[in-house]
């Protein structure tokens, strides 16, 4: 009884400990604050390969050019969360206030969502000087509200130790697939990139991929994707389980690994670290067919009413220096955001191989009716 | 409400503080549900019913919704699969309950703490036990290729993976409830039973199933609204089509970028679950009704 009560006694210490640690690490930035710093929140989707790039490289190297500035990074695993995050800008937005997200790396399909609600920065040379360095219909490919700071493509992983001659063109890869049933799938597109590059090289066999990239949006054209539908539904007998698509680019790298599948379509980025991390045989090799499988840039988004919005736009400007730019290919060997002219000539060769043209990502609302109608004709097979 | 407590009466005060006081205690919970589940569901109700240009309230969102045979399919695949996972929930329930009840011996004890293990299981681990376990070169196709089977069957990544999974996430569920409405069973009434001579078919069936009957339903309702509501367990184990309706939502909402639909879906799923929510409540009131 004597213990319990002396217990209850420290109570109020223990509890004053524990606030006074919790508010530790708030209170020192704020009092760096007041010295002039400014603190910009950095929020991230990805994976942890780039996370790791803001963290240990950019972000550092950002705050060592520019010292007035902070940074923080909020780590949206897999774009987990993402909703949640737009949600509260929407929320911020409407009732007047600024908000704490400076710097967001996002899906086109998030960035789509904002626009109506005025969440973001119309980007222009003027904002951003070094934005005229990005192609411009790189940047038309999000209306103006993303900066591509990096880019990579999805490409044909297989095991060389189970195929000897890999396709060179997307009939040969299809032929493949019928040849040798149960050894290849792709992501379910809802849940992957590299699924739906493979979903788009189908329809891009039927239609001018073009027509498709930029802003226009027409549901009356998604008719002509009928002959890919169809294409797509014969295959599923083929892959992998009968027909399974797995949710997610790891899933699949992961069968891959477990050679359970000999091929995949799989990012550039991801399949080059799943192999230089050892989690798939040494014997797994990486293609390019033709026509390519699409390519992404991926992009920054900066929220107009951020409490600071000239410290995004410094971040930003900084991204697309070629200081920046070599750290996203030395770290997570990606394709810079800015015009390969504008990268340093040992960089270009060394890349001469790898920087290799993809086809175009088609736009955020083509690609939402790409995942619903693959859904519908393909994996319910209609 | 102040000036009814202050008013100059103090036998009926003393009742209206009390109430008061009741009033109170009910008011935050009441305040959240209010606010959290009655305002979104009504909002989503008539977000639902407005048509996109504008005009009176229209029931074309629901006709478009369900005019699409995916969505229909998965409509029909969600309560398939929900009947089918309590169906066998409650088989392999009952008995378990009716053992720990009636047992005394160390197998029973054993028993006792075993089954609750998978309640201390995230779903989101079971799920990916599950697949370790039943997949192509898992745990039960290698054991099974060892004693000669080559024909394996696909046990995850469709239905039957999801079925399997909500089994064994259920079933300690079940029995809790089920367990708790035979503890209080009188072991007079069964002793009797047996007395004039009643053989333990009997027994169950004249007296443990009608006074068990309550809890029974208070169980099938509260797991089939868990299984028919259940996100994690169809995302990871199930196939691509037809799917949960909660993986349907979260692809027209995330996905399609069709919210109107994903709220649509969600309203006629809020829809099914009530009907089974009203079974409940009835049989809540029944039990309330019993112990007066």
């Amino acid at each position: 009884m004597r213990r319990y009560s002396r217990l209850r006694g420290s109570a109020p210490v223990v509890l004053a400990l524990l606030a006074a640690v919790l508010l530790i690490p708030t209170s020192v930035p704020r009092s760096a604050g007041a010295a002039g710093q400014v603190t910009l929140n950095v929020y991230i989707n990805g994976d942890t390969n780039i996370f790791d790039l803001w963290n240990k490289s950019l972000l550092p190297a950002f705050t060592k050019r520019y010292p007035q500035y902070r940074t923080n990074m909020v780590a949206l695993l897999h774009g987990n969360g993402g909703q949640g995050v737009l949600d509260k800008l929407i929320a911020a937005k409407r009732a007047g206030r600024t908000t704490d997200v400076d710097l967001w790396e996002t899906e086109p399909s998030i960035v789509e969502q904002g626009i109506p609600e005025g969440l973001w920065v119309k980007l222009t040379d003027k904002l951003v000087a070094n934005l005229a360095k990005i192609p411009p219909e790189k940047i038309a490919a999000t209306q103006g509200y993303g900066a591509p700071y990096r880019g990579s493509s999805v490409v044909i992983g297989y095991n060389s130790a189970f195929v000897k001659n890999p396709p060179k063109t997307f009939d040969d890869l299809v032929a493949w697939i019928k040849a040798n049933p149960g050894k290849f799938t792709y992501c379910d597109p809802n849940t992957g990139g590299s699924g739906q590059a493979f979903v788009s090289a189908a329809i891009y066999k039927f239609v001018n991929p073009e027509k498709f990239a930029g802003s226009a949006y027409d549901p009356k054209e998604e008719s002509a994707w009928e002959p890919a539908w169809k294409l797509l539904r014969d295959l599923q007998p083929a892959m992998y389980n009968n027909g399974f698509h797995p949710n997610g680019n790891v899933a699949v790298l992961q069968l891959l690994g477990q050679q359970n599948i000999y091929m995949a379509s799989v990012w550039s980025d991801m399949g080059l670290d799943f192999y230089k991390r050892g989690l798939v045989p040494k014997t797994v090799k990486y293609e390019q067919i033709t026509p390519p499988l699409f390519g992404g840039d991926s992009t920054v988004t900066l929220p107009s009413f951020s409490a600071h919005l000239e410290g995004a736009l410094t971040l930003l400007n900084w991204l697309l220096t070629p200081e920046a730019q070599e750290l996203v290919i030395r770290d997570v060997s990606g394709y810079p955001g800015v015009d390969w002219k504008y990268m340093p000539e040992s960089v270009r060769r060394q890349f001469a191989d790898v920087a290799k043209p993809y086809s175009p990502l088609p736009n955020a609302k083509y690609l939402a009716d790409i995942k619903r109608l693959w859904h519908d004709r393909v994996a319910a097979g209609q | 409400m102040n000036e009814v407590v202050s008013a100059p009466r103090p036998r009926r005060g003393a009742g209206v503080r009390r109430g008061a006081l009741g009033l109170a205690l009910v008011l935050p919970p009441l305040l959240v549900l209010a606010f959290l589940v009655a305002l979104p569901a009504v909002t989503a109700v008539i977000e639902t019913l407005t048509p996109a240009g504008g005009g009176g309230p229209t029931l074309a969102n629901y006709a478009r919704v369900l005019a699409v045979r995916t969505l229909r399919a998965d409509i029909v695949f969600s309560i398939g699969i929900t009947l089918l996972s309590v169906a066998v929930v409650f088989a392999l329930s009952y008995p378990l309950a009716l053992y720990l009840r009636f047992s005394r011996g160390r197998a029973a004890r054993v028993l006792g703490v075993l089954f609750v293990v998978p309640l201390f299981v995230p779903v989101v681990i079971a799920s990916f036990a599950m697949i370790t376990f039943l997949v192509n070169h898992g745990l039960v196709s290698t054991l099974l290729y060892q004693v000669g089977v080559r024909a394996f069957p696909r046990l995850v990544y469709n239905g039957t993976g999801i079925m399997l999974t909500q089994v064994w996430v259920n079933i300690p569920f079940a029995v809790l409830i089920l367990g708790a409405g035979l503890q209080a069973i009188d072991d007079a009434l069964i002793d009797g039973a047996r007395d004039v001579g009643a053989g333990p078919l009997r027994t169950f069936l004249a007296i443990i199933l009608p006074l068990n009957a309550v809890p029974t339903m208070i169980a099938l309702t509260l797991l089939f609204i868990g299984v028919f509501g259940s996100f994690t367990i169809p995302y990871l184990v199930g196939g691509n089509a037809p799917a949960m309706l909660g993986v349907t939502m979260t692809n027209y909402l995330t996905q399609y970028l069709q919210r109107t639909e994903a709220v649509t879906i969600a309203v006629l799923a809020f829809v099914i679950a009530s009907v089974v929510g009203a079974v409940y409540v009835a049989s809540v009131s029944r039990r309330e009704r019993g112990a007066v």
